[in-house]
């Protein structure tokens, strides 16, 4: 019996720190979990798909993240341009680049490609959060001054178009056509006059060996 | 029939082909006299599959400058083409959209040719040469299509190169190891890799273009001993010298295309037609991007072959490769009205595959 007491003493000891551990561990647990949601919640690590459904509705051609992302596959990952793959610095980076909540901040984040901070940068995280219900809004917000391509189709066009604004051989066929017409009218008169003089020359050419065999 | 008579048949079958008589100049090019009426465009249509083929080869050597055919350096050298080499996006250009407008004219050309029953006698191996260089003009396109080494490129690859291996199922016996093998020797490895890239970059560069040539002087030799087919019931009414009115004419029809090809390339970047995520570079590990398929002028065989069992569209596959060698002798006895009749279903059944194949898929799907 005694021992059982003993035992019983020494179990309830044991318990105690048991609980104790627990609570502990459980307060941690409990602490990392409100970190890690308050983080999360402040700071959404995934892409707005809703751009991408607007843009692919709207342009009917299929894209991807890397319209705004450096990686395809968004920012969610341990690959090139994800938030894994980031040093310190660039976390840096990335948290001053998701408090910039107002339009005209310099925007660095290393998620992000030309296209994506240049949004950032011009429209502010919080139109570009508040954009989210209406995609097409984004475009007129960027404006058509921006040309990151330099492809003569506007970045905000290129969005709308589901193009590429970072790639200026990538565009709506037929814009593109009209402006690098535009562009190359020059090119385009001198091979107009060069063709017609070596067409001419060959159509001679023809002509003197025909008459020479006539002879 | 003993040997010495198929001998002497088959013997006697060349000598019509390739008279001696007429291997000469005067013969070949001051005598050759092309008719006029309606049908009269059609003989332009080879001249100018032709001469899309030369500026594949001149733009095609230009490339080969640059182009590093290895899996690593391929999309880059492409990117660095249309970059940063003086004039390297146009001429990139001009190859692609070329490579177009030659499978379109090489199409448009064995059309005209059957409407106006150009492969009849003596004309037989004229036409079985031409058919020959169409098949051969569709696998530079499939060819030519890896080259890039994107994600397009790489996976549109690998589903035509499986679709090989699918013929096995539907051959007896031993034959069913044939399309397996055939894979297997085009492939190299266990999936589309380095050594695919090689294979296919040596039959688009080297083999492929050996051949063509081959097979277009066998063609073009034979169009000159015969000259222009009659092309229509009645016998024109009038002709014109092939030296030099028709030469005039066509030299003249080819400067106006080059004019054309060079404003489209220089305005309109063949590859804005697709969508971007399948201009990446080529990913083995990521995912297989939506909206793989092969270039247009594979649609009318793509789009029937989602939509149907793949036994239909090679046995209707088969039949055609059959029909189209056999031309000269199943439609020996037709009219040009029956004729012009079955070149326009044809027609019609490529033009809606090709434009609307898409939308008749979707609607089949739903």
């Amino acid at each position: 019996m005694s021992f059982s007491n003993t035992e019983t003493v020494e179990n309830s000891k044991d318990l105690k720190q048991i609980d104790l551990k627990l609570k502990t561990n459980l307060s941690l647990i409990a602490f990392a979990s409100s970190l890690a949601l308050s983080f999360m919640t402040a700071n959404p690590a995934q892409a707005y798909p809703e751009y991408q459904a607007f843009v692919e509705k709207n342009s009917k051609r299929s894209i991807n993240c890397a319209m705004c992302h450096i990686n395809e596959g968004g920012p969610v990952g341990n690959s090139k341009g994800q938030i894994g793959s980031l040093s310190e610095e660039e976390l840096k980076l990335l948290s001053k680049a998701r408090i910039a909540f107002e339009p005209g901040s310099d925007v660095h984040s290393p998620i992000l490609n030309e296209f994506g901070n240049k949004i950032i940068s011009a429209v502010g995280k919080k139109k570009f959060l508040e954009y989210k219900t209406s995609p097409e809004k984004l475009a007129a917000a960027l404006g058509n001054e921006s040309d990151l391509d330099t492809d003569g189709i506007p970045d905000a066009q290129e969005y709308l178009d589901g193009t590429d604004p970072l790639n200026k051989f990538h565009g709506e066929p037929v814009k593109l056509f009209w402006i690098n017409l535009n562009r190359c009218k020059t090119h385009v008169i001198l091979t107009v006059l060069a063709v017609i003089s070596i067409n001419f020359g060959l159509l001679s050419l023809v002509k003197g060996i025909s008459s020479i065999k006539k002879k | 029939m003993s040997l010495n008579s198929v001998i002497n048949s088959t013997f006697q079958f060349v000598k019509d082909r390739f008279p001696v008589e007429k291997l000469n100049y005067h013969s070949m090019v001051e005598k050759k006299e092309v008719p006029v009426h309606k049908m009269s465009w059609g003989y332009y249509t080879g001249g100018l599959t032709m001469f899309f083929f030369m500026i594949q080869v001149v733009t095609g050597l230009f490339l080969l400058f640059y182009y590093q055919p290895t899996v690593s350096e391929a999309n880059v050298s492409v990117e660095y083409i249309n970059k940063y080499v003086a004039g390297g996006s146009l001429i990139r250009n001009m190859h692609a959209w070329s490579s177009s407008c030659m499978i379109f004219c090489a199409v448009l050309h064995l059309l005209t040719a059957f409407a106006m029953k150009s492969f009849v006698k003596p004309r037989e191996i004229t036409w079985i040469a031409g058919v020959l260089l169409l098949f051969i003009t569709f696998t530079f396109g499939f060819t030519g299509y890896l080259l890039p080494w994107n994600q397009i490129a790489v996976n549109a690859t690998k589903v035509g190169l499986q679709s090989i291996e699918y013929i096995g199922e539907y051959l007896p016996g031993q034959l069913a190891d044939v399309p397996r093998i055939i894979r297997e020797t085009f492939q190299g490895e266990a999936s589309v890799g380095q050594s695919t890239l090689g294979r296919f970059y040596a039959l688009h560069v080297v083999i492929l273009p050996l051949t063509l040539v081959s097979l277009l002087g066998l063609h073009l030799l034979s169009v000159q001993i015969h000259g222009m087919s009659q092309g229509v019931d009645k016998p024109a009414k009038k002709s014109e010298k092939f030296m030099s009115i028709f030469i005039f004419k066509d030299l003249s029809l080819w400067a106006f295309i080059f004019l054309c090809l060079f404003t489209v390339s220089m305005c309109i970047p063949f590859e804005s037609f697709l969508p971007y995520p399948l201009l990446a570079p080529y990913n083995p590990l990521g995912s297989t991007p939506a909206g793989i398929k092969p270039e247009w002028y594979f649609f009318f065989v793509y789009y029937p072959l989602e939509m149907l069992p793949f036994w239909v569209i090679l046995l209707a596959s088969m039949i055609l490769v059959g029909v189209l060698i056999l031309t000269p002798w199943i439609f020996k006895g037709a009219s040009r009205k029956t004729l012009g009749f079955l070149t326009i279903l044809a027609s019609l059944y490529l033009v809606v595959m090709t434009i609307f194949g898409e939308q008749i898929y979707e609607l089949f799907k739903h």
